[in-house]
């Protein structure tokens, strides 16, 4: 965010001064975008990210998704587990 | 699969409660079973579909559970009481601090079921729909307001 309030940066460029890998940037990014801080600007090949001012950290959305990401998955586990020992009792 | 293959997920914040609908194509004996047996509920409860490293269940109101992911160092174990068992309808258990509920209504081999998370507050609902977020979010989160409290005017 430091970095973004000088101006707009690619992901590499964002990536570098902390070691981090791309993915592992690209993630932050993706969450800070949902809650509206940043904002991609279509380039050619490049998407740099830009600052937003006055976004709202309280969005109820941005907090429950990681929470219902996660029992939707074990409940997706939970079907196909089903599924398979339902095929093992027939 | 007939099975409608979606969860459904609703906020109550007057009750501080989060509530999960989903449809099995299975018995709810068989639904019930996969919630309360450590040979079935290891392979499902971690999101992401490794078995658990270690399961305990002791299935009475008051006993104790405890699921150990194996990715222990990012998801803490989850771990609670038994309150109420009424096999094969409903579940009650506390863990974190708030009440889970499991209730299975069973209908022509199908299953539905409706798991409700009932937090006391909403302070409370807050910290525990934090608890999803994983580590390095939250920390990005901290920077974050820390950051916006430095520079805002």
């Amino acid at each position: 965010m430091a970095r973004l309030s000088k101006g707009e940066a690619t992901v590499s460029e964002l990536a570098k001064p902390f070691g981090l890998r791309q993915p592992t940037i690209s993630k932050h990014l993706r969450v800070l975008e949902e809650a509206g801080f940043i904002r991609q600007r279509r380039d050619a090949q490049h998407r740099p990210r830009q600052l937003v001012v006055g976004g709202t950290l309280k969005d109820v959305d941005t907090w429950i998704r990681p929470f219902r990401e996660q029992w939707e998955g074990r409940f997706d586990n939970l079907d196909s587990y089903l599924e398979k020992i339902n095929k093992r009792r027939k | 699969m007939l099975t409608d293959a979606t969860t459904k997920t609703t906020i109550d914040k007057n009750t501080f409660t989060i509530t999960f609908q989903r449809k099995f194509s299975a018995p709810r004996e068989v639904v019930f079973a996969a919630w309360t047996e450590p040979e079935h509920i290891q392979h499902w409860w971690d999101p992401t579909g490794e078995p658990l490293s270690d399961c305990t269940v002791d299935l009475r109101p008051g006993g104790s559970f405890k699921f150990t992911n194996r990715d222990s160092a990012h998801s803490p174990p989850f771990a609670g009481v038994y309150r109420v068992i009424e096999r094969p309808a409903q579940l009650v258990f506390e863990a974190l601090g708030a009440v889970g509920t499991v209730r299975l209504e069973g209908k022509d081999g199908m299953t539905h079921m409706t798991v409700s998370i009932r937090c006391s507050s909403s302070d409370h609902l807050e910290q525990f729909l934090k608890l999803g977020v994983d580590a390095d979010t939250e920390r990005t989160f901290d920077n974050l307001v820390g950051y916006l409290k430095r520079t805002a005017r």
